[in-house]
């Protein structure tokens, strides 16, 4: 019994790929989650969210409104001009955009609304609501860091009796401040009852004006595409490498070597293999969005030509992916265990479990190894940001995914003669 | 039609062939003979095309294997040790789909498959898929794969293993069949009465060497293994020992039993009988061990042929 045992274990221990297996994977696994959600790294900073920054008033006061901005623990500024900061959003490569609008330092001292906005995508509102949260503590402080908020309080009232002489405005000015401290006073002793941290010039600040640079045609469009593009990718992963499993199955039960046997050139059997796995992707991938168009109305018949060539660069990629899998491994069984692991990591880390902005910024900037990221985004340009077949920023996506699936492609033919081949 | 010209193969340090050299004639059946690990699925392995000889040289049909391999893969057929059939599909289509790899038009392939599926007693359930079909059945369609193409040399590794009886008859009969036919075969195997029923010649291998070939008679004679009666006898006694040694040299001696070795045993038979009722020696039991292949193996080697 205990001879077994021990036979079984030095087996094991033996196996680099069970090692790997058993080990390694599931540590990245917990690490790569650990990293996703935030629990890694003891005592590190924050996640920053990327704000770009517009200033258009070019005044004191607006530089001392972006030293405060910048400060913030949870918003990483980025000044930039308009229409390239704009551009950046468009493509999705920005979440947000602050512009400090002409007038800002004069509607300051004058207690006029701040000429303040923020223009975002909205297949990333979830972001952005994050971002107005960080900002408006800061906003709600402008007037009283930087401008004088007694002073633009008693203009707002002015406001309201725009006849009144030189000694009626004092009158109210004075009426104003002692109102203001009273205020102050009343806030700070509720405030410090409740915990709260809010003060007096909270009920000068004006609303943030916020505007969406890319709408929503549909309230559940974006939901939509996150949903189907990234379910869609992750099942195609996992059923192309049940495909390029296939390989290691026909040589595990002898049709492999009965095929060589053939006249039938060995590369062409890895090749058939790929068609097939490729032609298979296409059909999954078709059946999915055809499946989304009739029974959620994604609407895949504006955006045919595009979401045709995302299907083919996806399918390609994929199914390079399935084939490179097959060649790594031995068994079939090595296949399916080393699959789960990849696949899930990549899902993960490729937007196709939760929209990649939910991730920290090192988490997005990984995200770009994976196969499920530049599909997603590549459906997300052709869906929500209505990008045309021969947009830069969509057609980058689209060569990077021919990229990966030739780069698998040829690792893959190469392994597969040294391992699939190997006959003896 | 087929020249083996001392082939060399190693795997690592460990040699699998140590120079294997032989020839086999138009329409025989050659046997491969031995053990598991001899050397016998390497050698067919690079007669078949599928593995490069470390130096050597293979002729099939007047093709080189080193610059003609196409040209022999469309000579030969190769019928695997394992059953290299996709279980899902149905006897049909397996047949279709292995014909067509080896260009054969579809039409003469559909006629094709309809004659060996008669052939091998299984054209009634051509559609039905393998999955159904026993060991015995599926191994039939494993050969039938192999001769779609009607290939002039037919290799078949161990092509009966786990077969029932009827199985394994109808196999022998098509063996022959293909074999008038004129189609060579070359068959490996360790079960030495299926070499010593079809084969006409038999090379014995061992350690990745022939250690002997020919027809089972040049084998006996050149391996000097004999026949053997074995005789029981009720009663020990001492003096049959010398009575019997008076007629026959070769003789060995256990307590109730003697085993004489015979070149002829038909001759020799009726004379040891009526000798040993002449002497007075009662006969409990005759046992005859004709010579055969694991006998002739055991004595090259002093090995096995198969694991016990």
């Amino acid at each position: 019994m205990l001879q077994l045992i021990f036979k079984d274990l030095k087996l094991f221990f033996r196996d680099k790929r069970n090692l790997m297996l058993s080990f390694a994977l599931p540590i990245a696994l917990i690490s790569l989650f650990a990293l996703a959600f935030g629990g890694a790294g003891k005592g590190s900073g924050n996640t920053k969210i990327t704000l770009l920054y517009s200033d258009l008033d070019q005044t004191y006061a607006s530089k001392q409104a972006f030293l405060i901005f910048d400060s913030l623990p949870n918003i990483h500024l980025k000044t930039m001009k308009l229409t390239a900061a704009q551009q950046a959003v468009e493509k999705g490569n920005e979440s947000a955009l602050l512009i400090v609008h002409q007038g800002f330092a004069d509607s300051l001292n004058n207690g006029a609304q701040l000429p303040l906005e923020i223009q975002y995508d909205e297949a990333k509102k979830i972001e952005v609501g994050l971002l107005q949260q960080a900002l408006i503590p800061s906003l709600f402080t402008l007037p009283f860091v930087i401008g004088n908020p007694k002073q633009s309080m008693a203009k707002r009232f002015f406001k309201m009796t725009p006849n009144a002489d030189s000694l009626i405005q004092n009158n109210i000015q004075n009426q104003s401040n002692k109102l203001f401290d009273a205020i102050s006073e009343g806030v700070k002793i509720e405030n410090e009852k409740n915990g709260n941290t809010l003060n007096a010039t909270n009920f000068l600040s004006s609303d943030i004006k916020i505007t969406k640079l890319i709408k929503a045609k549909k309230d559940n469009q974006l939901g939509l595409i996150q949903a189907v593009a990234g379910t869609a990718i992750m099942m195609l992963l996992f059923s192309v490498v049940g495909i390029g499993a296939g390989l290691l199955e026909e040589k595990q039960e002898g049709t492999l070597k009965r095929l060589l046997y053939t006249p039938l050139n060995p590369i062409k059997i890895l090749f058939a293999k790929m068609i097939t796995t490729n032609l298979i992707s296409l059909m999954q991938l078709f059946i999915m969005f055809i499946f989304a168009w009739l029974v959620f109305g994604l609407d895949i018949i504006a955006h045919f030509p595009a979401l045709l060539i995302s299907i083919l660069a996806t399918s390609f990629a994929c199914s390079s992916f399935g084939v490179f899998l097959a060649s790594i491994a031995q068994t079939r069984q090595q296949v399916q265990g080393l699959s789960t692991l990849i696949i899930l990591v990549m899902s993960a880390l490729g937007g196709s479990m939760m929209p990649i902005f939910f991730m920290p910024e090192l988490m997005q900037k990984l995200a770009v190894i994976s196969v499920n990221y530049w599909s997603i985004q590549s459906f997300y340009d052709v869906f929500w940001r209505d990008f045309h077949i021969t947009d830069q920023a969509y057609l980058k996506k689209i060569f990077i995914l021919i990229l990966i699936g030739t780069a698998l492609n040829f690792i893959a033919f190469r392994l597969f003669k040294r391992n699939i081949l190997r006959i003896s | 039609m087929i020249e083996v010209e001392n082939l060399y193969k190693k795997y690592g340090k460990r040699e699998a062939l140590k120079g294997i050299s032989f020839k086999i004639m138009k329409a025989e059946i050659y046997g491969l003979l031995g053990p598991n690990g001899a050397g016998k699925t390497t050698a067919i392995s690079i007669m078949s095309t599928i593995l490069q000889p470390d130096s050597g040289r293979v002729i099939i049909d007047g093709y080189d294997l080193s610059t003609n391999a196409n040209s022999i893969k469309q000579t030969i057929g190769v019928v695997p040790q394992e059953i290299a059939l996709y279980n899902e599909l149905s006897a049909n289509d397996n047949l279709m789909f292995w014909g067509g790899l080896y260009g054969v038009p579809e039409k003469d392939l559909h006629q094709r498959c309809n004659e060996l599926l008669k052939l091998f007693g299984l054209y009634e359930r051509k559609d039905d898929i393998l999955n159904s079909y026993s060991g015995g059945m599926k191994r039939r369609i494993n050969i039938a794969a192999a001769i779609l193409h009607n290939p002039k040399v037919l290799f078949m590794d161990e092509p009966t293993v786990g077969v029932d009886i009827q199985s394994r008859n109808l196999i022998f009969e098509v063996v022959k069949h293909l074999n008038q036919q004129g189609m060579t075969i070359v068959y490996t195997t360790h079960y030495m009465e299926e070499a010593e029923r079809l084969c006409d010649r038999i090379g014995i291998v061992d350690d990745g060497k022939i250690i002997i070939e020919g027809t089972l008679e040049q084998l006996k004679n050149s391996s000097l293994v004999k026949d053997v009666i074995k005789l029981s006898f009720l009663s020990h006694d001492s003096s049959i020992k010398e009575k019997l040694f008076e007629f026959w040299k070769d003789i060995q001696f256990s307590e109730r039993e003697i085993a004489i070795y015979s070149d002829d045993v038909k001759a020799d038979l009726p004379l040891i009988v009526s000798k040993c009722i002449d002497l007075g020696i009662e006969i409990t039991n005759i046992e005859i061990h004709k010579a055969n292949l694991e006998s002739i193996f055991l004595t090259l080697t002093g090995k096995q042929l198969r694991d016990k």
